[in-house]
């Protein structure tokens, strides 16, 4: 695509948000409505609330929170997938458990987790971890037991050892998959972040809104929910980068096929 | 459960393998997890903890099975699911064929869609709570909200997936807009329809759940809150546990009948 095409591109995707911006600005500007004020007044508390220390209180924590989460459940996903996927039998006794986790809402397993470890921020990344790994443990175990048997053949005719078809093989192959898994992940992660702090009183972004709605302090509680909803957005589109940075050879080949 | 709802979660909807099972391995898994539950709460490490041990909280879980309350709390989540998944249904699918007849309606609402689809539903909790205080019309708006979006953009996208081939054919053979919609567009988008809706009932039970659970809609999530505020802990356990399986059910139900009513659509 060259330039000036691009750029129609976005002028067409550009055109609708700005309207709707636009129109709940206008809208709402002499609003009477105690639970939809004017956005120009939700706009200047969301600058003097968040562009301020504000951010480090609230935000940072529960950014952290999501980072260390995260981080872990990609360990433990992929490590745990590897495994899992690389020996039917283990598989077997592990699955139903899987199968078990996933019919419950993320969501709903933060209760337990308060029960177990109260209402600290080991319960928080404890939550994440959980309900993060498991979309990667399944994609993981799918990916490196769908590997093409030829590469596998191949491989051990060149003699490689069990671990090194799992390591350099394998896992690559699976590569494409897991991001799927990973993406998936992040997002549960993000709502589990926000779900622990609204369900354990405390700081963070979730807390700081959902205490902001229930004590009627309503431009809060807007900012809130506009600064969660740019967060949520804001992360995928970052993942969209690095998937797409680190599968450059992946999408490549599609191209080529 | 991507956001709640994200449809790039359909390629792990598809696990074969994972979701094949067999039954004695499960039932060896099982017994072995609630014995080393119940090991680890009453030997130890974890005795007289906050944490239920596992025979109490399957005695919970059976005395939950003989309440009547608890079927009320099952109906009131299922009734915001269903009404949240029809009204979802009910916009969504005329508006994505809309918008998938149509270049440059699918080009200006890409961005919007994909933004709303990817914010996760329980972002805006606290402003429905302000707006519908803890209601079952909250639920219904919630579940709709999480669900419309996602399914619009899958139907739109299905409707573009038609045939070129078979759509010029039929231009040629002088079959106006709403023949070609109804013998080549929606037979086409089919197969993406069903893929959003099976996502979509799961999503909607999902979001039923977390509404009642975090803004106090009636049902298993308000039950759930209420136990773990309460310092219940047995109940609070039985009470997920009774989620999981109430969920397993629905997604083997959904597996089932959609096998039966979508017959024409290659699986």
């Amino acid at each position: 695509m060259n330039f000036s095409k691009r750029l129609l591109v976005i002028l067409i995707g550009a055109w609708l948000p700005i309207a709707l911006i636009s129109a709940w600005w206008v809208s709402s500007a002499d609003s009477e409505n105690p639970y939809f004020p004017p956005l120009s007044i939700i706009w200047d508390r969301f600058i003097e609330l968040w562009v301020s220390d504000q951010f480090m209180i609230n935000v940072v924590p529960s950014l952290r929170n999501l980072a260390v989460g995260f981080g872990l459940a990609c360990f433990i996903g992929i490590i745990g997938g590897s495994l899992l996927g690389g020996s039917k039998s283990l598989g077997r006794y592990f699955e139903p458990f899987i199968d078990f986790q996933r019919s419950i809402p993320a969501v709903a397993t933060v209760p337990i987790f308060i029960v177990i470890f109260g209402l600290d921020a080991e319960m928080r990344i404890a939550a994440i971890t959980f309900a993060a790994s498991m979309p990667i443990l399944i994609a993981t175990i799918q990916g490196v037991r769908a590997t093409d048997t030829t590469v596998i053949e191949t491989a051990t005719v060149f003699r490689l050892s069990r671990s090194q078809i799992l390591w350099r093989v394998r896992l690559p192959a699976a590569m494409p998959l897991i991001f799927s898994g990973l993406q998936v992940g992040l997002q549960i992660a993000f709502v589990v972040t926000i779900a622990s702090e609204y369900l354990g009183a405390g700081f963070g972004i979730g807390a700081f809104t959902l205490i902001a709605a229930d004590s009627f302090l309503i431009l809060d509680a807007w900012t809130g929910v506009i600064l969660m909803g740019l967060l949520g957005y804001a992360i995928n589109i970052i993942f969209d980068v690095v998937e797409r940075f680190s599968l450059r050879w992946y999408i490549g080949q599609k191209k080529l096929a | 459960m991507n956001g709640l709802i994200n449809l790039s979660s359909q390629t792990l909807e598809r696990a074969p393998k994972v979701r094949n099972f067999r039954v004695p391995a499960g039932v060896i898994s099982a017994v072995v997890a609630l014995a080393v539950w119940q090991f680890v709460t009453v030997v130890g490490p974890f005795d007289n903890t906050s944490i239920p041990t596992a025979t109490a909280t399957v005695v919970t879980f059976f005395e939950l099975l003989g309440q009547g309350s608890t079927y009320v709390a099952l109906w009131e989540t299922f009734q915001m699911a269903a009404i949240g998944f029809v009204i979802a249904v009910v916009i969504a699918l005329p508006l994505g064929t809309l918008i998938g007849l149509s270049k440059f309606a699918f080009r200006s609402t890409k961005f919007t869609f994909d933004f709303f689809k990817v914010i996760p539903p329980i972002v805006i909790i606290p402003i429905t709570i302000l707006v519908f205080g803890p209601s079952i019309q909250m639920g219904v708006f919630l579940v709709a909200f999480s669900i419309v979006f996602a399914l619009a953009i899958q139907t739109a996208y299905g409707i573009r997936d038609a045939d070129v081939v078979l759509l010029e054919t039929m231009r040629c053979y002088g079959l106006g807009t709403i023949a070609q919609i109804r013998y080549a567009r929606i037979p086409s988008a089919a197969p993406f329809i069903a893929v959003g809706i099976r996502i979509s009932v799961a999503a909607a039970i999902v979001v039923s759940v977390v509404a009642g659970l975090i803004g106090g809609a009636p049902g298993l999530g308000r039950a759930i809150l209420l136990a773990q505020a309460g310092g219940l802990n047995e109940l609070t356990f039985a009470l997920v546990l009774l989620l999981g399986i109430v969920g397993i059910v629905i997604s083997r139900i959904v597996i089932w009948s959609q096998g039966r009513l979508l017959f024409w659509v290659p699986r």
